[in-house]
């Protein structure tokens, strides 16, 4: 139900630059259903996958 | 071809698995065209999975083995996936590494490896029961620089 991905930015750029990647990490939830810029703390993150998923 | 991993990161790599408990499955996925990293990829894969018997390592092709890439939701090269071992029964836990685990990346992959093995994620009690409540995939992607 959940797939974690970690891509290097650089190595696909196509798709850093579909999400429109400045800075990193960036975390993008569904395909752009959500985006996190920066690293968040867990509830933080957490509340964003929700919004998310709401979307 | 020369080693990529220096007799100090392999020093400490033998000291971080001391903490493995279960066996954890690597698959590489590689590609034979346009894959600069893909043989360099394989190559620290398997140098960090002789560290530690616990660490099983196997080598695919994005597209000779494209039924077992569409399984693991693997759609680049090089891609690493995380899973873990239960006997002769490798569990999917949906982690995976696109690109080259290099610089800071190797830290996270290496602390990947031991959170499968441990066969627990580390989340608290509240997004676990999200997490569990879940009735729609959730895909997250996150975008990193190896540096």
């Amino acid at each position: 139900m959940i797939h974690a991905e970690a891509l290097d930015a650089m190595e696909f750029s196509e798709l850093s630059q579909r999400f429109n990647v400045q800075g990193v990490p960036q975390t993008v939830i569904n395909s752009g259903g959500g985006v996190v810029v920066g690293a968040y703390p867990e509830a933080q993150m957490l509340a964003e996958i929700k919004r998310a998923l709401k979307n | 071809m020369e080693k990529i991993l220096n007799e100090q990161v392999v020093g400490q790599l033998k000291q971080a698995f001391a903490d493995l408990v279960h066996p954890v499955q690597i698959l590489f996925f590689g590609s034979k065209e346009n894959c600069d990293y893909c043989d360099e990829t394989r190559q620290l894969l398997s140098e960090i999975s002789a560290v530690d018997e616990r660490i099983n390592l196997s080598a695919h092709d994005l597209n000779d083995d494209a039924a077992l890439a569409a399984q693991y939701k693997v759609d680049k090269a090089p891609a690493i996936v995380v899973a873990s071992k239960n006997g002769e029964q490798i569990i999917d836990l949906g982690v995976q590494f696109s690109g080259i685990p290099a610089g800071h990346e190797f830290g996270t992959l290496i602390n990947d490896i031991i959170l499968a093995s441990q066969r627990d994620s580390g989340l608290g009690a509240a997004t676990r029961e999200f997490l569990k409540s879940l009735t729609q995939p959730l895909l997250l992607q996150v975008f990193v620089t190896p540096t």
